[in-house]
């Protein structure tokens, strides 16, 4: 049974690395874009681009062509003359893992809407829902079990306030603020730290930026979706600052307390985004304090992240990516991984990206290896 | 996407000039006696800020070229004759549309040419009491797209054995040179721009030994 267990464990967490809501590219350091802001209009990331992100999306593909703006009948209609930002997205996922003794193989085709309407004011809402047919929770863990997915899911429905350039509130449903923010939400520090695809608290949200400076701090609630007794409520925090003012040094800590009736966890982070012209560094490592009411005590979780990257073509950027994951007893876990990720963007509206991924347990010595393709779509006008 | 910062690049250069200069005298050997010193590869970078706090623009060109007369005195040094040249088409930001719009909207003459950006200037001095470092005004003319403005590089020199170490910084205003500022999709960049020039260069051989990249 425990076998079993570590297996599915095993599989379901190369499978988790598949999963990815949005498209944010914390890679855009290198380039003097200090966080998301520039070209989403989500200060969080992901989601649709303001139209100058859309303009650095055609810019930065394989076509390198120029963003205009389509100016028509059509769109008038339906961006209620610029009202409306909205676009539909599909996503096909293949995905491999081998470990001892076991194999998976993951088609994952998923079609999103997503939607930013301004109402004027400053006001604004947003949503995100996908329609998927199968599924790729976070690995369920006897601390943390994983929420399971649905075929239609919401995965942000927010309203924003937004005062001048520097300050934005959002109250609603999302994924929490996180640092690095790269879109792969099976890497350790975020699937196990409830950063998982279904993961999307109530929440409300602040976003205050300066010349150097961002700081976000959160309170948060259950989204609904959570399995009993897992009905996490807490606060959280990022702050980053700019070191030399270049927008390219980014350093930043993250600080996040959660309770629930089986529980508790208090997370502290650090990270650093990175960027020299073509190529940059993303590293953050999370350090979590967990209690669960099966323990006698707390124990300590421990997760890194490395990746080095280089944009070899301004479409086509290689990434090798550390991994290390610890767990303390009664729940000890030593995972080792390392990836190999090449994304490409051939226009505004496609992209491709592979990467081959092996994990290795420390404890048992097992090894998963997984190799994972994907294809995006989506509509721009 | 007009989001440019090539009038740095030209100050840069200008700041080049000054310190392919120094660091091509050598302080006791040369005392008294004008040496032309060059100037070749030299690494220029400039930064400008935007209307989105979370977006600067950078851009750097690795092919400075410059030369000068210098005179060691017992003051300092003397330049004399300083003239630097920056390829236009050797300006990068690292997105490629965007620097064929600065080449086209803010180094382009009316007849569709792109002259190189050019600084001049015909005397400056740079005392230096320690004789390892100093910091010196280098006063000059910048021409960018043929209009001809002052500008002045605030330089630091260091001396470290045989090696010059020059450290230049600069500000320039787009609106000094009647460029209107570079928009492109609702993003603007500001009228002031940072410009940053590092160098290292052995006395006598009149050539850049070494480069470390502005970046700023």
């Amino acid at each position: 049974m425990t076998r079993i267990f570590i297996i599915a464990s095993i599989v379901c967490s190369a499978l988790a690395c598949v999963a990815a809501p949005a498209v944010a590219l914390p890679t855009m350091i290198r380039l003097g874009y200090v966080d998301c802001a520039a070209c989403h209009i989500s200060p969080q990331g992901g989601g649709p681009l303001t139209v100058y992100g859309r303009g650095i999306d055609e810019a930065q593909s394989l076509r390198a062509g120029e963003y205009k703006p389509l100016e028509n009948d059509l769109t008038r209609l339906l961006t209620l003359r610029g009202r409306i930002t909205e676009d539909v997205r599909a996503v096909f996922q293949e995905q491999d893992t081998w470990t001892t003794g076991a194999s998976a193989r993951l088609f994952r085709p998923r079609l999103m809407y997503r939607n930013v309407s301004d109402l004027g004011g400053g006001f604004r809402v947003s949503a995100i829902l996908t329609a998927e047919s199968s599924h790729a929770p976070r690995p369920a863990l006897p601390y943390d079990p994983a929420i399971g997915g649905t075929t239609g899911f919401v995965n942000t429905a927010l309203v924003h306030y937004r005062h001048g350039a520097a300050l934005e509130v959002a109250v609603g449903r999302d994924q929490l603020p996180t640092g690095v923010n790269i879109p792969d939400l099976g890497t350790f520090f975020k699937a196990r730290n409830r950063l998982g695809y279904y993961d999307a608290p109530t929440q409300i949200k602040v976003f205050w930026a300066g010349k150097r400076y961002h700081v976000t701090p959160f309170a948060y609630a259950p989204g609904g979706n959570e399995a009993p007794g897992e009905r996490e409520r807490g606060t959280g925090a990022l702050a980053e600052f700019d070191l030399l003012g270049h927008g390219r040094t980014v350093v930043g800590a993250s600080v996040l307390n959660g309770t629930e009736s089986s529980g508790s966890r208090r997370t502290l982070g650090a990270y650093t985004r990175l960027g020299f012209g073509s190529w940059g560094v993303l590293a953050e490592h999370d350090v979590t304090t967990r209690a669960r009411d099966v323990t006698a005590g707390s124990f300590g979780q421990r997760a890194s992240y490395g990746q080095l990257f280089w944009a070899g073509r301004e479409w086509l950027v290689a990434s090798v990516i550390g991994e290390r994951l610890q767990v303390d007893l009664p729940f000890e876990q030593r995972l080792n991984a390392g990836k190999f990720e090449l994304a490409a963007r051939l226009t505004s509206f496609a992209s491709v990206n592979g990467n081959v991924r092996v994990q290795r347990d420390a404890l048992t010595g097992r090894v998963a290896k997984s190799l994972a393709i994907q294809a995006s779509f989506k509509t721009v006008y | 996407m007009k989001i440019h910062g090539g009038w740095t690049m030209a100050v840069l250069v200008a700041v080049a000039a000054p310190i392919g200069v120094d660091a091509g005298q050598s302080p006791v050997s040369n005392a008294g006696v004008p040496t032309v010193v060059e100037v070749r590869g030299g690494t220029a970078s400039f930064d400008v800020g935007t209307n989105i706090p979370a977006l600067r623009v950078h851009g750097k060109s690795s092919q400075v070229e410059a030369n000068a007369r210098l005179r060691e005195q017992e003051s300092g040094i003397l330049l004399t004759e300083v003239k630097a040249v920056v390829p236009v088409r050797t300006l990068s930001t690292g997105l490629g549309l965007r620097d064929e719009h600065m080449r086209r909207y803010v180094f382009a003459t009316s007849d569709g040419q792109t002259p190189d950006i050019r600084f001049t200037s015909d005397t400056a001095e740079c005392a230096m009491p320690s004789r390892q470092a100093t910091t010196c005004r280098v006063d000059g003319q910048l021409t960018i797209r043929g209009v001809v403005r002052p500008f002045a590089v605030a330089l630091k020199l260091t001396r470290d054995g045989a090696l010059y170490r020059a450290v230049g910084d600069g500000l320039m205003k787009l609106s000094d040179y009647g460029i209107p500022l570079p928009t492109q999709l609702g993003v603007s960049t500001s009228d002031e721009v940072k410009l940053h020039l590092e160098f290292a260069a052995t006395p006598g051989v009149g050539q850049t030994v070494a480069t470390t990249g502005g970046g700023r």
